[in-house]
């Protein structure tokens, strides 16, 4: 009998001794969601991943770092899903990590990319990568993660928008064009002059493909919204704004490919169909605030804005109906800035 | 920060024998700033810089005080941190001129060569006001300077070392009692090639070799003393330069091919004169320091090139018995050329800088007033009121504690640089304050004790932090304050018998050093232990020899160094051992020394940067032959 009491105070002080397993940040919702990728410092490798979660409205950090034991890496730019798995493009770290959607599990690491910024998946199989330095774009091979070749653009890269069987890239580092290339040949077959320094891009409900073009870093040009019909490749419509202090940037369109948003020192609405830019905000930016990137809810279109604070502590992720009421704040992580919507369906 | 001082390391300690067969000469200036009274200041005298003459400055900084060096690695940028400050509130001078690059406001200590320098003072915090204005932290100043005898003297020393190092340094004095000349000249080659455990790139940790991380340095100085009577001039001059390429963090890949060149050519005239009690000086100092940098993928030929000229004249005058009056003038002229800027910029600063030090019996003081003009405008004026007490008399036993006000004006960077210079940035300054405690004892004739304590505190306000800007590009503002405060504290046992000497060192130093005063809401950083600075260093060293024979054994502790602002990461503290063992053989008046030392005893895998690795266990073997005729 007194062993036995020894054994089982022996068994109690190894019980409590034994550190619990934080598993808290694990316990989200592998339903839907958005997945956030957060920069973190350049060169800081302190670049995360984030998940807000629609069942739990919450959000739970460090994702990628808690699941796969090591850190994402050097600046994380955008993130696409495509099937059953997402690709985080990090720029600074020259790679790509593809992860399970779900799980977000590690499934590839598709290394030696000279500073990737984003990906156009083409189909199941390709996909195309756009660079900060490189004046190739680089070629996927989505089976079996490896780089199978380039397309040389002769300038550097950012933005890649797929339709049908043409894919278009903005030149947007001091760049004023969008090439236009064959996803069957992955030749260069195109190029359109557009305004300084092409950012981002979107594609509407008729197929009609919207470039924001910034100005330059320095505004040193006006900034430019265009509407680019991709059949001809021909410019349909330019709106130039009406300053050179704007300073547009992450052009963003709804689910239904109907109203345009961007970030211009607040988030900026826009019908497709309107020919002026909009005067006022749908969301102020308050003093203290930095907006950074804005994601579309593609279902219920409510607005997520990422704030990058100081751009040294974490950030904040805020969302707001589509008639730019506040619902919810809540902390991200440092440098808050691509989003991907993670549908419910297959989640 | 503790720094041991003044007490010879690793075979070089003096002892009866070596000064029999190696005749050593008292080395003795005669100058014009006598130390004030009240404040913290501590020297690394020769005998330990000649272990030290094939490594950089940061090396030996790193191993024998507690200044914080930051660094990116062997050959890499390495920065230093007094009392939890930045390092552009650290000045590095030469000879009393600040050598600070104008444009970065700051020294990368791994461009230096310890064999260039004869004496290294360390000024802490309110001290450096005695020298030069900025120093919020403290400044270092390193002397060469003169030994008046007929020798001739020949020192060649080599190394080989880990990782692809190859040094050499040559040093060459000659003279009599009027006339001195000292050439000094130094290569190193680095492949800095070392492996390191990446656990960040995949699930596994991977073993990998550093690459593009080789380093070239060359440079000479050539000195040379006239003394008439009383009076000295000297004329240095003093090129080197630096060709490096920069390694990527453990996170980024392919390498981007990055690569930095480094020169800079400093010129320098003195003249002191002393006539009784009362001395005048006169230096003029004209510097040019060039820093390219390109990065091939990112297409990125960054061109920098300054020239600074310094004209500092300055006198010391007894008034009455106790006391001495001092009047500094200096005037700063920038010009900087480089691709980064519009176009062009020239800066020229004046300083007037008036103290009173008054020590009488057990009692001192020292009250210093500074006035400066930047850009034809006056600033706010600085002070700095030291005291000093004898706490038994005819012993160094010292309470001292002082107050200042230090200010320093923003780098050209800060204000020029294209994009996000901001040309309206206010001074920093500091208001800080001091109190030491150190004793200075020699219990019996083969024992000597050493101990010292310190408390300090720093308020730093309208600190100059780039962040983002309007337009997207980061611009630098006086956007917040902080503060540091802590406690440092250092002993030293030294012991001599017959032919065997023993030197024990312990230093220790806790800094709390936080965020405060932001102008973000419910920032998050404030009260937080500001981003790489450890709390906690500790370091300790045992020196022992016996005749020939010499070996020693040195640890060095860095706390934990949060690497984000809010304090949720940070990297690991580390303990890095190092031993080192050799043999001086005399030969006649000259003498061949062979030594080998093992750096990382322990192989710890350790990162002064986050994803900047650093080298694990290292073997150097080195030859130091030294002619005296």
């Amino acid at each position: 009998m007194k062993n036995l009491v020894k054994i089982t105070v022996l068994l109690l002080i190894v019980v409590s001794c034994t550190k619990t397993p934080d598993f808290s940040n694990l316990h989200y919702s592998f339903g839907g969601g958005v997945l956030i990728l957060n920069e973190g410092n350049f060169r800081g490798g302190n670049g995360s991943l984030s998940f807000y979660s629609y069942d739990s409205s919450k959000i739970f950090n460090d994702l990628f770092y808690n699941v796969n034991g090591r850190s994402l890496g050097d600046v994380p730019n955008s993130i696409v899903i495509k099937g059953d798995k997402a690709y985080i493009v990090v720029n600074n770290s020259g790679k790509i990590e593809v992860i399970d959607k779900a799980s977000l599990e590690s499934r590839a690491t598709i290394r030696g990319l000279i500073s990737p910024r984003n990906i156009g998946i083409i189909n199941d199989n390709k996909a195309y990568v756009s660079s900060l330095y490189s004046d190739s774009v680089a070629i996927l091979n989505l089976t079996d993660f490896s780089i199978s070749g380039y397309i040389n653009l002769r300038r550097t890269s950012e933005a890649i928008t797929v339709v049908g069987g043409k894919v278009f890239i903005s030149n947007w580092a001091g760049g004023k064009e969008i090439m236009v290339i064959s996803a069957i040949n992955d030749k260069v077959v195109d190029s359109i002059k557009v305004g300084i320094e092409p950012e981002s891009m979107v594609l509407d409900r008729f197929g009609k493909l919207w470039v924001l073009c910034n100005g330059g870093w320095a505004r040193q040009n006006y900034a430019e919204l265009i509407e680019i019909n991709p059949p001809t490749n021909s410019i349909e419509k330019t709106l130039v704004f009406p300053t050179k202090d704007a300073s547009p940037s992450c052009l963003s369109i709804d689910g239904i490919g109907q109203t345009l948003y961007f970030l211009d020192n607040g988030v900026r609405e826009m019908d497709i169909g309107s020919g002026v830019l909009p005067l006022t905000h749908l969301i102020e930016q308050k003093p203290g605030e930095y907006f950074y990137k804005i994601g579309i809810n593609p279902v219920n279109s409510d607005v997520f804005v990422t704030d990058a604070v100081d751009f040294a502590q974490q950030g904040y992720l805020s969302i707001y109906t589509p008639k730019g009421t506040f619902i919810s704040k809540m902390k991200a992580g440092i440098i808050p800035g691509s989003m991907c919507f993670k549908l419910r369906i297959n989640s | 920060m503790v720094v041991f001082h003044s007490l010879p390391l690793n075979g070089q300690l003096s002892t009866d024998y070596d000064t029999i067969k190696i005749r050593e000469v008292v080395i003795s200036t005669n100058k014009p700033n006598s130390d004030p009274a009240g404040y913290k200041k501590a020297t690394i005298d020769s005998t330990v810089l000649s272990n030290y003459s094939n490594s950089n400055l940061s090396e030996m900084l790193l191993e024998n005080t507690n200044i914080f060096i930051k660094s990116y690695g062997m050959g890499g940028t390495a920065t230093p941190a007094f009392r939890g400050t930045g390092a552009s509130h650290t000045l590095i001078d030469w000879n009393g001129i600040n050598i600070n690059s104008p444009m970065l406001g700051q020294s990368d200590l791994s461009l230096i060569p310890v064999g260039f320098i004869d004496d290294i003072q360390i000024y802490f915090g309110g001290a450096s006001m005695s020298l030069n204005n900025g120093g919020i932290g403290g400044t270092i100043n390193l002397e060469t300077k003169p030994v008046w005898n007929k020798e001739t003297q020949i020192s060649l020393n080599s190394g080989i070392g880990s990782f692809g190092r190859y040094s050499g340094f040559i040093k060459v004095k000659a003279g009599n009692y009027r006339i001195q000349t000292v050439t000094k000249g130094f290569y190193q080659y680095a492949e800095n090639n070392f492996r390191y455990l990446n656990n960040e790139i995949g699930i596994e940790p991977v073993w990998q070799t550093r690459t593009n991380n080789q380093v070239r340095q060359h440079g000479f100085i050539q000195e040379l003393y006239f003394r008439r009577g009383n009076n000295i001039t000297s004329a240095r001059l003093w090129y080197q330069s630096a060709d490096r390429n920069l390694p990527a963090s453990m996170l980024t890949s392919p390498n981007s091919g990055e690569r930095q060149f480094d020169e800079s050519l400093r010129t320098m005239l003195n003249y002191n004169a002393f006539k009784g009690n009362s001395n005048f000086s006169f230096t003029g100092a004209w510097m040019l320091n060039r820093l390219n940098y390109f990065n091939r993928l990112a297409s990125i030929d960054s061109r920098n090139l300054s020239e600074s000229l310094t004209l500092k004249t300055g006198f010391e005058n007894p008034i009455g018995e106790f006391t001495k009056l001092k009047i500094v003038l200096d005037e700063l002229s920038v010009i900087i050329k480089t691709n980064n800027y519009d176009h062009k910029i020239a800066r020229s600063t004046t300083t007037l800088t008036a103290s009173l030090v008054r020590e009488k019996e057990r009692f001192g003081t020292t009250i210093l007033v500074r006035e400066i003009l930047d850009r034809q405008t006056f600033l706010i004026p600085d002070f700095s009121v030291g005291l000093q007490f004898r706490v038994i008399d005819e012993k160094e036993y010292f309470l001292k504690a002082n107050i200042s006000r230090n200010s320093k004006i923003p780098t050209m960077n800060d204000m020029f640089w294209v994009p996000g210079g901001n040309p309206d940035l206010k001074n920093e300054y500091s208001l800080s304050s001091e109190i030491s405690y150190e004793m200075n004892q020699k219990i019996s004739k083969s024992l000597h004790l050493k101990y010292d304590l310190s408390v300090f505190h720093y308020s730093i306000k309208d600190m100059i932090l780039w962040h983002p800007g309007e337009f997207s590009y980061w611009t630098a503002d006086n956007t917040r304050n902080a503060s540091s405060s802590g406690v440092e504290s250092s002993a030293s046992v030294d012991f001599v018998r017959n032919h065997f000497t023993s030197c024990l060192k312990a230093g220790y130093s806790f800094t709390r050093a936080i965020g405060g005063g932001s102008k973000i809401e419910n920032d998050v950083s404030v009260g937080k232990q500001l981003m790489y600075i450890p709390e906690n260093q500790f370091n300790t060293s045992l020196s022992c020899g016996y005749e020939n024979l010499y070996s020693s054994w040195t640890a060095n502790f860095i706390g934990k160094r949060y690497i984000t602002v809010d304090n949720s990461k940070y990297l690991s503290g580390y303990l890095i051992n190092s031993i080192k063992t050799g043999i001086k053989l005399p030969l006649k008046r000259s003498s061949i020394d062979f030594n080998f030392n093992i750096d990382n005893l322990f192989n710890i895998n350790y990162q002064s940067i986050a994803y900047y690795p650093l080298p694990g266990r290292s073997y150097n073997i080195k030859v130091l032959v030294q002619f005296v005729k």
